[in-house]
């Protein structure tokens, strides 16, 4: 046992489908156990919490983190699993960008604890509860962790070395990177573990996106039937392919339905958002500004389709550098 | 002084979960908590969203059960614009769904439930996996579980993209057909599917049926929990998974009412508690009478033992055959035995994978009629179906662009969170007396809980012998008193 | 009170603006002022980071339509903004602290005057909210 190398995979604010996505890995699930030591992995192994606290610092070879964090048992997690790890993994959108629940970030928690705990149709509080760190029932003291502001994405909370996208990330390049750590294959620190290229760069459609798109209607994708073999773009529907990074096998353009980015920005784009506006900017033929209203205007949820996966990690979203110099 | 057990973490809704159980002065059980410790505000976040990205979001409120929510949601925006989907289409989401009931279902019986019953709730846990099942009962066993969980995954995404976050689903319609040839290979799955169903239900009979120990245990009463049971039914009170009016026995069995789900908020209620997280759903009209079964409760559970009380039948006939005996087994309906929801589990794969059959079969499958673009605008959608762990309900309300403008959701385990308490509490009170917690209390506990979600705590028997649970004995001081873990 | 002075980054293309002045004159007078060849350069990220690093309003001065010298640069600037304004509403932030201008001035005379008017209305917004308070703007609109 001692000469395998340590991993610990763990999740924090996730859905649980990034660790559904390490079991799709099918036969080489096996093959990982068999080389690394599985230290921790909260939804399939015993939790052991105790174990690592008492682990030397830097005895786990590999974290690889999935979730984002949101509240005091994440962050406190996050840390214990850096000061313990040579390697952390930032794994899935959540982990990498904060992920959809990201979007919770241009809201209060105020704001949620009132809908879910008071206003939603089906509430029945007349005691006028809310859930409370620490409360005492019965006679007994019970606690639960802090709910935060706002969601991070974990490069927000501690160092993280590499970074491995996807709302899951997809087999192959899961098992990529187990791979490239075991036969210490591994890019520079601070890489992503995944293409550099944009989807579009690889997606089949692309052959049929004239050299020149000229959109003067942008569609919902519920008010058309969408050409099955024709880019998105190209029929007037919202596609992030061009800001986003490829890697998932074009999964959602199979299945006829455009890119929403849950791989991410593109190499060297630290905002995905910024990089689709100048894409998406540059194909509306309007010149009149009327008709750009008009045409953009279709555009009626520019977070949720330009930063679905991405708002905590996005330019605006982080703290301003004099709010930094304030503390 | 109080003493407290903390088992930490559990299960997953929102995310993660602990229990904390209590003990009296006279070292008896108190009281036992299932606490939800996540929240992340799906319902807030979603506002100002167009209504149809919306199956595309609200699958990452859970990984593990992402398919239901796809579909809840895709059925709310049917009827948020007034339509209905084309035949093929229907039948597209349908088999998207049968495909998850079985690979999902399956996962939890052979990962988490089986071992228990194979190999029995006191054998070591380092064979008390399934590792030590396949040791059991042949490698080809689980070899197939995860071929088939493999192949079923395989049409999922087919139809929707990533499995654990599809992305398909339009009002009226889905986003993609099926062609001929991925039909032959959608028939094998689901002929070999229900063959090895049948398999699996032999399997799980021999041991239960054959074995008056193991019969013993599901009859027993610190397993037992009487309560109302809610699930979707079909106009002949057939279990449906993807539509049909929603039913409600008492414990007696007793219809206590059947409703459209778009009245959902006249007859569920969400309670708030300050140390958790969800909010305990209860029967509404009945209000909230606390964490109590039998007479007088307002609980209900949901998940498949609740469908399958609150039918008539399987919609199936092979899983009919298998209901019957069921319930003859158990001594009739309804059954309040919570350890009968990993058998009624197993019943429902049989029905999902014959349907499935009937789908793969059916020559409207490869139909180019998908879309129904007869869409109406009426500004209030509700979607609900059966998710493996019960009833959801997708509620929005847009503007007249058809931006969200609210958003309700009642999901599957919020319902059984009230009952999991009560559960764990039952069992925990036949193992722990006078303050002394016997030998074997983990499992029980975990027996407990575990028929109300797997969660991947299932893989917890595939790749160790050692189990999720930890139970620290604590005073009221909070000082650790003593440790119980696995050996 | 502290009198508040806002931040304004001014965008100008060399084309259009102040071409004929003394840039170092004129720099004298304009605050933040980045003279550049063609709005179309200016790429939406400058823009963000701008406002990330302090700014509280970004004002941008292109040549007059059909008049750009790469064609369409100025056009292109116009959809980027309006795209940009949408995503900084959505954020919390008033859309009103980003402008573009499409107009001739060789002289540069203007500039100092219209960066003043922009400063004007920008200061009785007051500095950008905190994001913890824009939260709470964003969420008001959903009330
Ligand atoms: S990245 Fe996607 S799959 Fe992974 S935890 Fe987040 S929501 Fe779930
Ligand atoms: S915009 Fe979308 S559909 Fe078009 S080429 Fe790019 S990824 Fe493919
Ligand atoms: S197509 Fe886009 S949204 Fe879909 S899986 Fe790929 S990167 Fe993610
Ligand atoms: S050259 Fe002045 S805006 Fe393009």
């Amino acid at each position: 046992m001692a000469g395998k190398p340590k991993v610990a995979i763990c999740w924090l604010g996730g859905c649980g489908g990034c660790d559904e996505a390490v079991v799709d890995i099918n036969e080489v699930i096996l093959r990982v156990v068999e080389v690394f030591d599985i230290v921790l992995w909260p939804v399939a192994l015993d939790f052991k919490y105790d174990r690592i606290e008492r682990m030397d610092d830097g005895a786990i070879a590999l974290s690889v983190i999935n979730g984002n964090v949101r509240n005091a048992d994440q962050e406190e997690m996050a840390k214990l699993l850096r000061r313990k790890s040579q390697l952390v993994v930032a794994f899935g959108a959540c982990a990498c960008f904060g992920g959809t629940p990201g979007l919770a970030n241009l809201r209060t928690k105020k704001d949620i604890f009132d809908w879910v705990y008071r206003d939603a149709p089906t509430v029945v509080n007349p005691e006028k509860n809310y859930p409370k760190t620490k409360v005492s029932s019965n006679g007994a003291v019970l606690t639960l962790p802090e709910f935060y502001e706002q969601v991070y994405p974990l490069n927000q909370i501690i160092d993280v070395d590499y970074y491995l996208p996807g709302c899951p990330p997809p087999p192959d390049l899961i098992v990529n990177a187990f791979m490239a750590v075991l036969e210490g294959k591994l890019p520079p620190r601070g890489s992503t573990l995944a293409p550099h290229k944009a989807l579009c760069d690889t997606c089949e459609r692309n052959k049929t996106k004239p050299s020149r798109i000229a959109i003067r209607d942008i569609k919902r994708i519920h008010e058309v039937e969408a050409q099955s073999n024709t880019c998105f773009l190209a029929q007037g529907i919202l596609c992030m392919g061009p800001a986003t990074r490829t890697g998932c096998g074009e999964t959602c353009i199979n299945i006829n339905i455009p890119c929403r980015g849950c791989f991410g920005p593109v190499e060297g784009v630290k905002d995905a958002g910024a990089k689709y506006i100048s894409a998406l900017a540059s194909i509306i033929d309007a010149e009149e500004e009327k008709d750009v209203k008009r045409i953009l205007d279709k555009v009626n949820d520019e977070v949720g389709y330009l930063y679905r996966f991405s708002v905590p990690a996005s330019i605006l979203r982080k703290r301003r550098v004099s709010e930094v110099e304030e503390q | 002084m109080t003493k407290k057990l903390t088992i930490n973490p559990i299960t997953r809704l929102e995310g993660h979960g602990k229990i904390e159980i209590f003990l009296d002065d006279n070292g008896g059980v108190k009281d036992a908590y299932f606490q939800v410790v996540e929240l992340r505000g799906f319902e807030r976040f979603c506002l100002g969203r167009p209504a149809e990205e919306m199956p595309r979001i609200v699958p990452n409120i859970c990984g593990v059960c992402p398919s239901p929510h796809n579909l809840a949601s895709t059925k709310a925006l049917d009827d948020l614009y007034s339509v209905e989907p084309t035949p093929t289409a229907k039948l597209i989401r349908q088999l998207h769904f049968n495909a998850f009931y079985v690979e999902d279902h399956f996962i939890h019986f052979f990962f988490l439930s089986a071992p228990d019953f194979v190999l029995g709730p006191d054998a070591d846990p380092a064979d008390r996996n399934i590792v030590g099942l396949i040791k059991k009962v042949g490698p080809d066993v689980g070899g197939k579980v995860i071929d088939i969980r493999k192949r079923c995954r395989e049409i999922i995404k087919l139809i929707a993209s990533k499995p654990a976050h599809p992305e398909g689903g339009l009002p009226g319609g889905v986003s993609r057909g099926i062609t001929s040839e991925e039909r032959e290979w959608i028939k094998e799955t689901a002929d070999d599917t229900v063959q090895f169903t049948q398999v699996a239900l032999g399997l799980f009979k021999d041991l239960v049926l054959g074995n008056k120990k193991y019969l013993d245990m599901v009859m027993n009463e610190a397993y037992k929990l009487q309560t109302y049971y809610m699930g979707l039914v079909d106009e002949n009170r057939k279990v449906n998974f993807y539509e049909g009016k929603i039913r409600v026995v008492d414990p007696k069995g007793k219809e206590y009412v059947t409703f459209d789900p778009r009245k959902y908020a006249d007859h569920m209620g969400e309670w708030v508690e300050p140390w958790t997280y969800v909010r305990l759903t209860h029967l509404r009209k009945l209000g909230w009478n606390g964490l109590i079964e039998g007479e007088g409760t307002s609980l209900y559970r949901v998940g498949p033992l609740a469908r399958l009380n609150v039918a008539d039948g399987m919609a199936t006939p092979l899983a009919q055959k298998e209901y019957e005996q069921m319930f003859d087994a158990l001594g009739g309906k309804p059954s309040h035995h919570t350890l009968a929801f990993h058998w009624a589990r197993l019943i429902e794969t049989l029905q999902a994978a014959e349907d499935m059959q009937r789908i793969a079969n059916d020559p409207m499958l490869t139909g180019k009629d998908i879309r129904n673009m007869n869409l109406k605008l009426k500004k209030v959608g509700i979607g609900c179906v059966e998710a493996a762990r019960g009833t959801l309900i997708h509620h929005y309300e847009t503007d007249g662009q058809g931006l969200i403008t609210k958003v309700n959701l009642i999901v599957a385990t919020q319902q059984n969170a009230a009952p999991i308490c009560l559960s764990v509490k039952k069992a925990a009170s036949e193992y722990i007396k006078n303050g002394e917690v016997k030998e074997g209390m983990l499992n029980r506990v975990e027996m407990a809980f575990r028929p109300y979600d797997p969660c991947l705590a299932c893989a917890t028997h595939a790749l160790s012998g050692e189990t999720p649970l930890e139970v620290i004995i604590r005073d009221s001081t909070g000082e650790t008193v003593k440790t119980l873990k696995r050996p | 009170m502290k009198h508040y002075e806002p931040k304004l980054v001014c965008f100008s293309c060399k084309f259009g603006w102040g071409y004929l002045a003394d840039e170092e004159e004129l720099r004298h007078r304009i605050k933040n002022w980045v003279p550049i060849i063609c709005s179309g350069k200016i790429d939406t990220i400058h823009i963000l980071d701008a406002f990330k690093q302090g700014a509280d309003g970004v004002l941008i001065l292109g040549c007059p339509e059909g008049d750009c010298h790469y064609q369409d640069g100025n056009y292109e600037a116009r959809k980027r903004v309006y795209l940009v304004q949408k995503i900084l509403g959505a954020y919390g932030i008033e859309p009103e602290r980003l402008r573009i201008e499409l107009a001739v001035d060789p002289e540069g005379n203007a500039i100092p005057q219209m960066v003043k008017e922009m400063s004007d209305a920008v200061a009785k917004l007051g500095p950008v909210k905190k994001v913890k308070e824009r939260a709470r703007t964003a969420a008001m609109a959903h009330r």
